[in-house]
C-alpha cells in the first residue's frame, strides 16, 4: 500500500503508537459503556412514563372489559397500581434491575422468557440478511463503479433504484405469491427448516442491498478517481488489483460506517419482514403485543430492541475505529 | 428563476415531477373520480377478477379495488403532507434557534437527536403509536415526531452556516434582536435547502405511513390505505392475487417519483452535485467516462 498519502506517524516507534491507540480505545469503550447504562436507565424511565401516559386504566386492561369492579380493584392492589407514582417507579426500576419485566397479560409467562428466544430469531434473520446485503452490494457496487456508464452500470443502478422504492412488504408479498403460492417451491411462513430462511432473508437482504449498492458505487467511483489510482495505472498495475486492493481498501472506511448504519435499519426492517413471513421474532412479537394491548410485553420488547440498537451502534463505532486508527486520536 | 430553468432542463426530473403532480391531482379530486363508491359492500360481488365494470377487481366485501386505490392516494397524500408539515413547523424553529444561539440548549437538543437517530424511524414510529393509538392522526404524530431529529439537524446546520455571515453581523450591529434576525435573515436564507431536504424526506414518510398501516398500527379499516390494502390482500393470495396489483404499483410509483423529484430538486439547488454525482441515482448520459 505504498500509494496512500504518507502519514507522518509512520516514523513513530510502533510500540508507542500501539499503546496510545490502545489507551484511547479503552477509554472510548468505557465511555460508551457508561453511556449505555445511562441510556438504559433513561429508556426505562421513558417506558415507565410512556405507559402511564397511555389513556385507559391498566388494571381494567389486565382484567378485561367485562370484569367486575372488585376484581379490577384487587388487580390494582396486586400490581401496586394504587400506590403513588413515585413508589411505583422505584418498585418498577428495582424489579427490572433483577431481570423481572413482569408477566405477559395474556400468556401469563414472564416477559423475559418470551422475549429471549424471539430476540435470537430476530438476530438470526437480521444477521443472514445483513450478510447477503453486504455480499451483494460489494459485488454489484464494485462492478457498477468499474463499468461506470456502461450498460452493466445502468442495469445495476436500475436494480438499486427499484429496490429502494419498493417497500419490503410489496416485494415480500410478490415473493410469497410467486414462490409460495404459484410455484410452491418455498414455505410461506415459519422458521423450521433452511428453506424457511430463503424468502425472508432474500427479501430483507436484497432490499438493504439496493440502498447499499448505491453508496458502495459512489464510494468506489470516488476512490477510483483519486491520484493513487492514476499512479498505480501508470505503473502498469493490473486493473483487478487496482479495483480490489487500492480502491476498495480506501473506499472501505465510508462503507463500514454505511453497513453499520444499515444494520440498525435492517433490524427495523426485520419487524416488517417478520410480520410478512410469520417469522417468530421480536418485531412481530412487539407488533402483536401492541395490537392486543399487552403492555408489559410491549415494554419488554421496546427495551430489548432499544438496547440492541445501542449495542449495534457501539460495535459499529469500535469497528470504525479499528478500520481507521486516525479516529482513535480524536 | 434560474432554479426552475435548471430543473426544467432535467428530463428525468421533469417526467417524475409530472408523475408526482398527477398523484396529487388524483388525491385532490379523489371524491369525484372514483368509478364506484369505495365503501359500498356487496357480498355477492366479492373477489371478482378484473373486468370492464371493476378494472382492478373487487375485494372480499365486493368493494371496487380501483376506487379504493384512488381514495388511498388521498389518504396517503393527506397523512404524509400533514406529517411533513408537522416535522417542518416543529423541527425548523427548534433547529434554527439552537443553531443560532448555541450554548447549553444546543448541546441538550443535539444529544437528544443523537439518541433518537440511533433508532430506525420505523421503530420510533411504532413506539409513538403505542402512546397515541393506531389511527390516522396517530400515524401523523408518529411519523412527524420520528422524523423530527432529521429536520432539527438540517435547520441547525443551515443556521450555523449563516450565523457568521456578514449580513447577520450587520443586523446585530444595527441593534436587531435574535428573534428578528432569525425570522428576517436566517429563515430567508435557509428556506431553500430546507424545503429541498423536506422533499427528499417525502418518500420516507410515504413508506413509513404504509408500513405502519401494513402492520395494522396505522390507518384502520374501512378507510383504504395502500399498506393496509396489501395486508388484507395477502389473505387472498391463492384465490385473488390481482388484489395486490393496484396498491403495490401505486405505492411503488409514488415513492419512486418522490425520490426522483427530491434528487432532481436537490441537484438544481446545488449544481455542484451534478459533477460529483453522489446523490443522483440514474447515470447521466453525457458524462465522459473517467476511467477509460
Amino acid at each position: 500500500m505504498g500509494f496512500v498519502s504518507p502519514d507522518p506517524r509512520d516514523n513513530l516507534p510502533a510500540t508507542w503508537e500501539g499503546q496510545k491507540t490502545g489507551l484511547a480505545m479503552a477509554r472510548m469503550i468505557l465511555n460508551r459503556f457508561i453511556f449505555m447504562i445511562f441510556a438504559g436507565l433513561l429508556l426505562l424511565t421513558f417506558l415507565f412514563c410512556l405507559f402511564h401516559a397511555i389513556p385507559g386504566d391498566p388494571a381494567r386492561l389486565i382484567a378485561g372489559d367485562s370484569a367486575p369492579e372488585n376484581l379490577v380493584q384487587s388487580i390494582r392492589v396486586a400490581y401496586g397500581l394504587d400506590q403513588p407514582l413515585m413508589t411505583q417507579y422505584t418498585t418498577y426500576m428495582a424489579k427490572v434491575m433483577t431481570g423481572d419485566f413482569g408477566l405477559s397479560n395474556f400468556s401469563r409467562q414472564p416477559v423475559l422468557q418470551i422475549v429471549g428466544p424471539r430476540l435470537l430469531n430476530t438476530a438470526k434473520l437480521a444477521a443472514w440478511s445483513m450478510l447477503l446485503a453486504m455480499t451483494v452490494s460489494l459485488i454489484l457496487g464494485c462492478l457498477s463503479a468499474t463499468y461506470w456508464n456502461h450498460p452493466v452500470d445502468r442495469g445495476i443502478t436500475a436494480f438499486s433504484l427499484v429496490g429502494i422504492c419498493t417497500p419490503i412488504f410489496v416485494t415480500g408479498i410478490l415473493a410469497i405469491y410467486l414462490f409460495g403460492v404459484h410455484l410452491r417451491w418455498l414455505p410461506i411462513g415459519g422458521m423450521t427448516t433452511w428453506k424457511h430462511y430463503i424468502m425472508p432473508v432474500a427479501t430483507l437482504g436484497l432490499a438493504q442491498a439496493a440502498g447499499f449498492t448505491r453508496m458502495v458505487r459512489a464510494c468506489m467511483i470516488d476512490a477510483l478517481g483519486r491520484d493513487f489510482v492514476t499512479t498505480a495505472r501508470s505503473k502498469g498495475v493490473p486493473e483487478h488489483v487496482i479495483v480490489f486492493k487500492h480502491a476498495l481498501r480506501n473506499a472501505l472506511l465510508p462503507i463500514i460506517t454505511l453497513f453499520g448504519l444499515g444494520l440498525g435499519h435492517t433490524l427495523g426492517g426485520a419487524a416488517v419482514a417478520e410480520s410478512i413471513f410469520n417469522w417468530p421474532g421480536l418485531g412481530r412479537l412487539m407488533v402483536d403485543s401492541i395490537l392486543t394491548r399487552d403492555l408489559p410485553l410491549t415494554q419488554g420488547c421496546i427495551f430489548f430492541f432499544a438496547m440492541l440498537f445501542i449495542l449495534v451502534n457501539l460495535i459499529v463505532d469500535l469497528l470504525y475505529r479499528w478500520a481507521d486508527p486516525r479516529m482513535a486520536n480524536e | 428563476m434560474e432554479f426552475f430553468k435548471r430543473y426544467a432542463s432535467d428530463k428525468v426530473g421533469l417526467f417524475f415531477g409530472v408523475l408526482l403532480l398527477i398523484f396529487y391531482f388524483v388525491a385532490l379530486t379523489a371524491q369525484w373520480i372514483t368509478p364506484a363508491d369505495p365503501f359500498e359492500t356487496s357480498l355477492s360481488e366479492g373477489l371478482q377478477p378484473p373486468s370492464a365494470a371493476h378494472w382492478l377487481g373487487t375485494d372480499q366485501f365486493g368493494r371496487d379495488t380501483l376506487s379504493r386505490v384512488i381514495l388511498a392516494t388521498q389518504v396517503t397524500a393527506k397523512i404524509t403532507t400533514v406529517a411533513l408539515l408537522f416535522s417542518l413547523l416543529l423541527g425548523v424553529p427548534i433547529g434554527m434557534i439552537v443553531g443560532y444561539r448555541g450554548g447549553l440548549a444546543d448541546a441538550v437538543v443535539m444529544r437528544i437527536t443523537d439518541m433518537m437517530l440511533i433508532f430506525p424511524t420505523i421503530m420510533l414510529a411504532i413506539v409513538i403509536v403505542v402512546v397515541v393509538g393506531p389511527s390516522e392522526s396517530g400515524v401523523v404524530v408518529a411519523l412527524g415526531l420520528s422524523q423530527l431529529p432529521n429536520f432539527i439537524r438540517i435547520a441547525r446546520s443551515a443556521a450555523l452556516s449563516v450565523r457568521r455571515e456578514l449580513y447577520v453581523e450587520a443586523a446585530v450591529s444595527a441593534g436587531a434582536g435574535w428573534p428578528d434576525i432569525l425570522l428576517r435573515h436566517v429563515l430567508h436564507n435557509i428556506s431553500g435547502p430546507v424545503i429541498v431536504k423536506a422533499t427528499l424526506a417525502l418518500p420516507g414518510f410515504v413508506l413509513g405511513a404504509s408500513s405502519l398501516s401494513y402492520l395494522g398500527l396505522g390507518v384502520q379499516p374501512p378507510t383504504p390505505e395502500w399498506g393496509q390494502m396489501l395486508h388484507e390482500a395477502k389473505d387472498f393470495l391463492t384465490s385473488a392475487p390481482y388484489l395486490i396489483v393496484g396498491p403495490a404499483i401505486a405505492l411503488s410509483i409514488f415513492v419512486l417519483s418522490a425520490n426522483m423529484v427530491g434528487d432532481s430538486l436537490n441537484e438544481s439547488l446545488d449544481p455542484k452535485l451534478k459533477g460529483r454525482r453522489l446523490k443522483r441515482i440514474l447515470p447521466r448520459l453525457n458524462r465522459k467516462k473517467a476511467m477509460s
